[in-house]
């Protein structure tokens, strides 16, 4: 992904977090990994940021109770493991790169 | 403009109240700031500053079904089965988050059962009870209020009813009916989160008959009207709170409270009574704040997660974690936790609509969830003071270990391990001794035990709500004493 420059852009993602209830992984770190290893090529914002590309919906576990419902209507990547962490985190890391 | 506050709004918005609190045979003129009381404080001041937090908030908010409106979800009435699934989850992850009663609970249930009550009693009698109440919901919701909900007179003589008491004031009563609204007499005795309260919300405790109308009666007032006295409950290890921020308190930030509230001669206008003498109705009204109530005792499952993260680091810190014996127990505990969760969950998920468009959870589940909630945390806290050992009752206090003179001694003699320093383990303990036997065990063993009504008042209920002519057409048609339609 290249801005009009041809420099690799920024990608905004909105984050959403389930409510945390009994998480099977850190939610928070995970988050917080994945935005020190894509470093300046990923911005987090609030989810119903207008500008974000796409929301990424983090919860604690797969039954992900989440309210998606409400969300606006964006692509949205889910991660409820932290493999799913790691392979968004990669599936980014690409696109950012291209 | 609705309000959702924050942890400090919400701090300041309780020094506003002008309470009339006594504590140790005195006044209380600083509620907020006290030692002892400021940790319950603390509890209900995080149900507001988590509905902020983004990796909470899918929990700890709603929408209002009055505005459409964001609002917390401890003032929301439940719209549908999901609502009731994530106030179980609020409540485990409030209870992971504090150790403690954080106690704003009581005052969502009371709403709850409100909505379908007035609504019910309007069908009846054509009376517009619904419309002071949702006129009143409005008002909670809009300023985010925190209610106590004040069900548990002090009741007497348990043989006799209300009417039959030989001080009428052991039930709560109307004294005085007046043209612009009544007057009360009476107490509610156990208010849990009282004076963190700035609205109170009574109901009848019991079933009343007709002799009992006098008792039949419902109603909401602001914490601070006139004629309302709180006498704060004692709790074990208590004044250790006035021992400074040491660890010898177990849990450094949080608490909870209870309190018996005193209505003497109080007035209250008519907009704010929301049931008055229907004595047909007080079952409805009990049964449903109950059942709602029994259900909010999700939040010992994550209590119940604090005391086995506690107990594993305990075991770790004594270089017991390896030992078969010891896992055994940890996994008992989990399991135990576990189950519980799947009552509080299961009661929720079975859920339907009233006629009010309240959603109430299944009250057979809900009874048998509290009815485990009366045993299950014994048996955790046995498990977790068996894998602490005896030093969590045996060990000097925080003053000791700083001490220039004997400090020394306790850092040599209570060290376990290199990498684990003596304060730690201390620590550790204190927080076990906090849960299973100081201040937090009011919360998570006597209160599991008797809030929402004693281990006898759900195995009533659950008597009542078996349909045992289903299970005994089973057994009959399966072994042939009556005809069914078996494959055979």
């Amino acid at each position: 992904m290249r801005d009009r420059k041809g420099r690799p852009g920024k990608l905004k993602a909105g984050i959403k977090y389930c409510g945390g209830c009994r998480p099977e992984f850190d939610r928070i770190a995970a988050v917080k990994e994945m935005k020190e290893a894509l470093g300046e090529a990923i911005e987090m914002v609030r989810m119903d940021d207008e500008e974000a590309d796409f929301i990424l919906v983090v919860t604690g576990c797969k039954t992900a109770c989440v309210d998606v419902e409400s969300l606006p209507l964006k692509a949205k990547k889910y991660i409820s493991s932290l493999s799913d962490a790691r392979r968004v985190m990669e599936e980014l890391a690409n696109k950012t790169k291209t | 403009m609705n309000k959702l506050m924050n942890a400090k709004e919400y701090e300041e918005s309780l020094r506003k109240l002008k309470l009339k609190v006594y504590m140790f045979g005195k006044r209380v003129e600083n509620v907020v700031d006290d030692p002892i009381i400021r940790p319950s404080m603390n509890a209900v001041a995080a149900t507001y500053e988590y509905a902020h937090k983004p990796e909470h908030e899918d929990i700890m908010t709603a929408t209002s079904h009055l505005t459409g409106k964001k609002i917390n979800r401890f003032t929301h009435i439940h719209q549908g089965v999901d609502d009731l699934v994530k106030k179980s989850k609020m409540g485990r992850l409030l209870g992971s988050q504090t150790a403690c009663c954080f106690q704003r609970c009581v005052g969502m249930d009371a709403l709850n059962a409100l909505s379908i009550t007035t609504h019910a009693i309007d069908e009846k009698y054509g009376t517009e009870y619904n419309k002071r109440f949702l006129k009143y919901l409005g008002y909670v919701q809009e300023n985010d209020l925190t209610c106590d909900g004040a069900m548990t007179d002090p009741k007497g003589n348990r043989s006799l009813s209300p009417a039959k008491q030989f001080d009428p004031d052991l039930f709560m009563h109307v004294v005085e009916e007046r043209p612009d609204g009544i007057v009360v007499s009476g107490a509610k005795a156990h208010q849990t989160g009282a004076v963190n309260s700035h609205e109170v919300i009574v109901m009848p405790t019991i079933t009343m008959r007709e002799e009992d109308r006098d008792y039949a009666i419902s109603f909401a007032l602001p914490s601070d009207a006139e004629g309302i006295t709180y006498i704060m409950g004692r709790q074990s290890c208590d004044t250790r709170k006035l021992e400074g921020l040491t660890f010898d308190r177990g849990n450094m930030f949080y608490g909870g409270h209870e309190a018996l509230v005193v209505f003497d001669r109080v007035f209250v206008p008519w907009e704010r009574v929301f049931m008055y003498k229907e004595y047909d109705f007080s079952t409805m009204l009990v049964e449903h704040f109950a059942a709602y109530h029994r259900q909010s005792y999700a939040c010992k499952v994550g209590v119940g997660d604090v005391l086995i993260g506690a107990a594993q680091t305990i075991a770790e810190y004594n270089g017991a974690e390896r030992a078969s014996h010891v896992k055994d127990k940890i996994i008992e505990m989990n399991h135990l936790n576990e189950t519980l969760f799947c009552g509080c969950i299961a009661c929720a998920a079975e859920g339907h609509r009233e006629p009010s468009g309240t959603y109430q959870n299944d009250l057979l589940l809900a009874n048998v969830h509290k009815q485990n909630v009366t045993r299950f945390p014994y048996e955790i806290a046995r498990i977790a003071q068996d894998i602490a050992g005896g030093l969590m009752v045996t060990c000097p206090s925080a003053a000791d270990l700083a001490s220039p003179e004997v400090g020394k001694w306790v850092e040599k003699y209570y060290r376990t391990r290199d990498d684990v320093p003596t304060e730690h383990r201390l620590r550790i303990l204190r927080l076990i001794e906090n849960i299973t036997m100081g201040t937090a065990a009011v919360g998570y063993l006597t209160e599991s035990m008797h809030g929402a009504g004693s281990p006898q008042a759900q195995r009533i209920m659950i008597a009542r709500l078996v349909n045992m002519k289903h299970k005994q057409k089973a057994a009959k048609e399966l072994c042939g004493i009556e005809k069914g339609d078996q494959v055979s």
